[in-house]
């Protein structure tokens, strides 16, 4: 070693160099924006085709849109849904879920539910936050799909839209509101997309 | 007739020889170029056409270019001609096709995610594969649904007017209960005359129809295609064992489906002498009682007045030890059983295997007592074949059916299908010899309406004449001079003029329909339950075996006598031995050489051949007190037999009671032990039916609850009882069966019989031929005036025994409405109408119950099904015994009717 490389090396080690050159990236920082935000007390804004939990979605009238059609079902890559469908007894020849369940512990978030959905019923949401103790409560039923249909409808009319599963139109809108059509009575008045 | 079939058994069709894409094909003269191309392997799209009826012609799909036509044809109008030049493939075509599609799916609505038909549906593959994906014009046709009819729904947007429902129910089964209909400016298929739909509820129309216009009500919006489990079994409720698809989703039956269908279109229409593969509304609709909520759970063990639920360990121990005690205080003359025909071959061969290895008893019967027996034992006296002698081609190909005594239609819809189809497309003579104006009897060429009970009179008239006009084949009887001349000289008392005054036949129609079946090149006498469950019922079967003999259809392929059954596995009842007086292969009971042979496979010393009994016998010795523990699988005396028979206070008697049933039946209710048992859709096995075939079962769901199929309960039992049985599944029953009876498992071809009377005719023939002929009175009971009624019980087209009364679909069709049936012009002389409450005597005792005006009853005659007991008409009856073959005759009896009420 050198008499000029010892020299430097005891003045550093005399003047804390080490300390300081570390130091410089702490001072550095301190005058940065943070990278990280604070979950859960603050939340991150999440874009529009964000693929969350799913949820049901209701017509603007209140009635269910889901005609029980299975075929989210089949089309479902990781087989979490299940559709038990039947005859609405209120409403005669409308076919209906009676059940309908998705077990999200098994979804892969991939959307070919919403895509296979022939009424728009189902949708994701920007919802993710599900954490939970009790494994089961996340098979989600009926119940809990349209609880979360409701809470967050913006957002799911917003992922159809983004998705371009949905115009953002009037006309769009009737078509899928009429469809399926069930004829009871020959003086029902036709739909208006029909007519 | 149309274009097919275009041979015939007795005319073949020309050959020719045409050119289709460039390969030269031969085919038969006149008929449907459709099929010729199909012949080929080439498959062209056409959404009307099906090989079980005439080609239509309405879908536009199956366009082929003919040279020297400048626009493509429909092949399946087309006949094919000598010299045809034909291309079924080009672009043209193809464009030709779909141009058909669009045509249809433009007033088509795109409804496909809650139809039905999704993912089954002919539009739709050919939409797909033809790649129509804009329609310009598209038009809903915007019609109502059609819900009034009780199973099915017709929804005429989805209808393509290809006419496959309205072809199959008029030109297959001979219903003819839809019709098209200009309503709302479309062409709609109604039921006849725009009513609710009355028909048999066959359900053909919903199996052929290639869109959901046609839906079926038990099932709708319950399910898609893909989703359901299909296994292929068979069916068990007639004898026909007609194959059909269970199809199942988890654990619930969804529907029944059939081998006909729009995909299975392709064929040769004389195929259809095999079966045109439809099911009747049993088998289509009445599933229910597979995944019942009255289905038992759990095994039920007496503890006092009541049944309670109890393990399988405790109740099998509970089993065991009385049985076992009662075998070793009593010894096994005090043990008996009984078992329902509904069971499988290999439950069957284990039951007796039980009874007579195990518990060295041969006191044993099945439900093929009630009567297939005297067809049995008939037939096996007379040509020494136990089984029906004629399958369902030789039914389609006969020129001339005699069918006696059986409302075919009703008790076996597919057999009727086969008579039907010989009546419409080989021309053949139906001679219908019935009580009632039955179905057959309307679509017959000779309807003979007998007085109810004198079948038998007729059948010795038939006989009669048949000599007297001198019909009689020579060849046959001359190799028998002597029986010959014991049937003329047994004939000499019958007069013709005696038997029309009780037949109220006349003599003439009487000589007219016996030289139809005489000269007839193939003709077959069909008896049934009229015949078989009446008195003397085997000696009328004798007697019509006599009929085909001296005819010389005894042993001519394509004639003979044959039968239909009941219950599905009643001939496999009897082939593995559930009878005393058989072992199993129908050997005799006491034949020496049979016995050491199943002695030494089962390794045991039989019971001696004397000590059997039947199903009366073992009720007999019940009541006097020789048989104190009776084990039953699926029978229900109780609710079977008369009251006259006092079945409740003779079952009370016994020690002990086991009673084995997907159910609690009347006579489980009485039980001390009773086991659930599994239906045929939770269990593997096989069925023989009316034909000999032998037929796959397969299991379509688990078993319900802790039911258990009868085979897996036998063989714990056995094992308990210390047999040391090893069978872990039917396929082990089935290996042991095959063992001892090499050839059973025919895998649905039976062997052919070829009967041959020699034996018996040249060998005791003579000596009891007469007993036959002696005239017998007609009624079992005397008419003195006083009870001017004859009142039946039998089959109706919806039920079958008791178990389909737990089919919510066929209690929808056919509820019991309590209502006696009879011909309006009684109804109206009696002063009575339908809100009548009337009360029916006979020597037995008294009912009352509702009445219903049928114009196919005859006057003087009146009808209640069988399968109900609310009022209890079974219990006006009187139980007369066959002093042959110990089958009971409790069907019919003399009534005086009154009115009560309103």
């Amino acid at each position: 070693m050198s008499v000029g490389a010892l020299t430097k090396k005891i003045l550093q080690a005399a003047l804390f160099y080490e300390i300081w050159d570390a130091m410089k990236v702490t001072f550095k920082h301190m005058f940065h924006r943070p990278i990280t935000f604070q979950y859960p007390r603050e939340q991150r804004t999440i874009p529009d085709g964000h693929r969350g939990a799913l949820g049901l979605l209701r017509y603007g009238d209140g009635r269910d849109r889901c005609v029980g059609c299975d075929l989210c079902e089949a089309a479902c890559p990781s087989r979490c849904i299940k559709v038990i469908s039947q005859e609405d007894p209120e409403r005669p020849l409308q076919r209906f879920a009676s059940e309908f369940y998705i077990d999200i512990t098994k979804c892969v978030f991939c959307g070919y539910c919403v895509e296979a959905c022939p009424v728009n019923a189902l949708a994701m949401t920007k919802m993710y936050e599900y954490s939970t103790h009790d494994k089961r409560t996340l098979l989600f039923d009926k119940k809990r799909l349209y609880e979360v249909g409701e809470r967050h409808l913006e957002d799911a009319k917003k992922y159809l839209y983004a998705h371009n599963q949905e115009k953002n139109s009037d006309e769009s809108r009737e078509y899928r509101y009429y469809f399926p059509q069930s004829v009871l009575k020959p003086t029902q008045s036709q739909p208006k997309h029909l007519s | 007739m149309g274009l097919k079939p275009a041979t015939n058994p007795d005319v073949e069709a020309a050959t020719i020889e045409l050119s289709i894409d460039g390969r030269t094909v031969s085919a038969k003269d006149g008929v449907s170029l459709y099929d010729v191309i199909a012949s080929t392997g080439k498959i062209i799209p056409a959404m009307c056409y099906h090989y079980t009826f005439d080609p239509f012609g309405s879908c536009g799909m199956c366009l082929v270019m003919q040279e020297g036509k400048k626009a493509p044809v429909r092949s399946c109008t087309a006949k094919a001609a000598a010299g045809m030049v034909i291309r079924t493939d080009g672009d043209d075509l193809f464009a030709a096709r779909k141009k058909a599609v669009e045509k249809h799916l433009s007033v088509h609505p795109l409804d496909c995610p809650v139809c039905d038909a999704d993912g089954h549906c002919e539009l739709q593959d050919m939409a797909f594969q033809h790649g129509v994906t804009n329609l310009a014009n598209a038009k809903q046709k915007f019609i109502p649904e059609d819900t009034r009819s009780l199973v099915l729904d017709f929804n005429m947007n989805r209808c393509i007017a290809c006419a496959e429902c309205i072809n199959v129910c008029k030109d297959v089964l001979m219903i003819d209960a839809l019709q098209f209909m200009k309503k709302g400016g479309f062409n709609q298929v109604v039921a006849k005359g725009d009513q609710p739909l009355a028909c048999e509820f066959c359900g053909d129309c919903l199996a052929v129809c290639p869109v959901g216009a046609i839906t079926n009500k038990y099932s709708k919006y319950l399910y898609k295609p893909w989703q359901m489990k299909k296994t292929t079994t068979t069916c068990n409720y007639c004898g026909d064992g007609c194959q059909m698809h269970l199809e199942t989703k988890d654990t619930e039956v969804v529907r029944v489906t059939s081998p006909l269908s729009w995909k299975n279109k392709w064929g040769d229409r004389t195929e259809t002498a095999k079966g045109h593969g439809g099911l009747c509304v049993r088998g289509r609709f009445g599933f229910q009682y597979i995944d019942s909520e009255q289905r038992l759970r759990q095994p039920l063990v007496r503890t006092g007045e009541t049944l309670t639920d109890t393990p399988w360990l405790d109740t099998m121990q509970t089993v065991i030890d009385r049985l076992s005690d009662i075998h070793r205080k009593h010894g096994p003359e005090s043990i008996a059983g009984l078992i329902t025909a509904r069971c499988t071959n290999e439950e069957l061969y284990l039951f007796q295997k039980l009874m007579r290895a195990g518990l060295r008893t041969n006191q044993l019967d099945s439900s093929a007592r009630y009567g297939h027996l005297n067809y049995v034992h008939a037939v096996r006296q007379a040509v020494g074949v136990g089984r029906p002698l004629n399958d369902w081609e030789d039914l389609t190909k006969a020129k001339a059916i005699l069918v006696i005594g059986s409302n075919i239609t009703e008790t076996n819809p597919l057999t009727a299908v086969r008579i039907k189809e010989a009546i419409r497309v080989y021309r053949s003579q139906v001679i219908v010899v019935d009580s009632a104006n039955t179905n057959i009897a309307q679509l017959a060429s000779h309807p003979l309406l007998v007085k109810p009970g004198s079948e038998s009179f007729l059948i010795d008239g038939l006989v009669k004449s048949v000599i007297e006009q001198d019909l009689v084949d020579e060849a046959t009887t001359a190799r028998h001079p002597q029986a010959f001349a014991a049937l003329k000289e047994a004939m000499a008392q019958v007069s013709l003029d005696h038997i029309s005054a009780q037949t109220g036949i006349s003599a003439e129609q009487i000589r007219e329909v016996a030289a139809i079946f005489a000269e007839a090149p193939r003709a077959i006498a069909l008896c049934a339950e009229g015949i078989v469950r009446q008195p003397n019922g085997y000696h009328n079967v004798l007697k019509l075996i006599d009929l085909a003999w001296v005819t010389g259809k005894l042993g001519q392929p394509g004639s003979g006598v044959t039968t239909v059954t009941e219950e599905v596995n009643e001939q496999g009842a009897v082939d593995m031995g559930v009878a005393p007086e058989f072992l199993p292969g129908q050997a005799r009971f006491d034949d020496p050489s049979a016995r050491e042979r199943f002695g030494k496979a089962w390794d045991v010393t039989l019971p001696a051949s004397a000590s059997g009994a039947n199903f009366l016998e073992i009720l007999a010795r019940i009541r006097n007190g020789q048989i104190k523990a009776l084990y039953v699988i699926g029978e229900n005396p109780l609710a079977t037999l008369p009251a006259s028979m006092d079945v409740k206070g003779t079952l009370e008697k016994l020690q002990l009671l086991i009673v084995q049933d997907p159910f609690l039946t009347e006579t489980g209710k009485m039980a001390h032990v009773v086991l659930p048992a599994a239906t045929y859709a939770e269990k593997e096995g096989t069925f023989t039916n009316l034909e000999g075939k032998v037929l796959r079962v397969r299991q379509a769901v688990d078993q319900v609850g802790e039911s258990l199929p009868d085979w897996h309960i036998m063989t714990a039992l056995a094992n308990g009882l210390g047999y040391d049985w090893t069978y872990e599944s039917p396929q082990d029953v089935q290996n042991e069966i095959m063992k001892l009876l090499p050839g059973y498992y025919n895998l649905g071809q039976p062997r052919r019989v070829s009967p041959s009377a020699d034996a018996y005719l040249s060998n005791g023939y003579a000596a009891e031929v007469a007993s036959r002929y002696r005239n017998h009175t007609a009624q079992s009971t005397p008419n003195d005036g006083t009870q001017p009624f004859t009142l039946l019980t039998g089959q109706v087209l919806y039920h079958s025994g008791k178990m389909s009364t737990r089919a919510s679909g066929l209690i929808n069709i056919e509820p019991n409405n309590g209502r006696i049936r009879m011909n309006p012009a009684d109804v109206e002389r009696l002063g009575l109408n339908e809100q009548s409450t009337i009360r029916l005597t006979s020597r037995q005792g008294s009912v009352q119950a509702g009445v219903k005006a049928d114009p196919d009853i005859q006057p003087g005659s009146c009808f209640f099904p069988e399968h109900f007991n609310e009022p209890a008409v079974k219990d006006l009856m009187i139980v007369d015994v066959d002093a042959v073959t110990g089958v009971p005759y409790f069907k019919s009896t003399r009534v005086k009717i009154e009115k009560v009420g309103a």
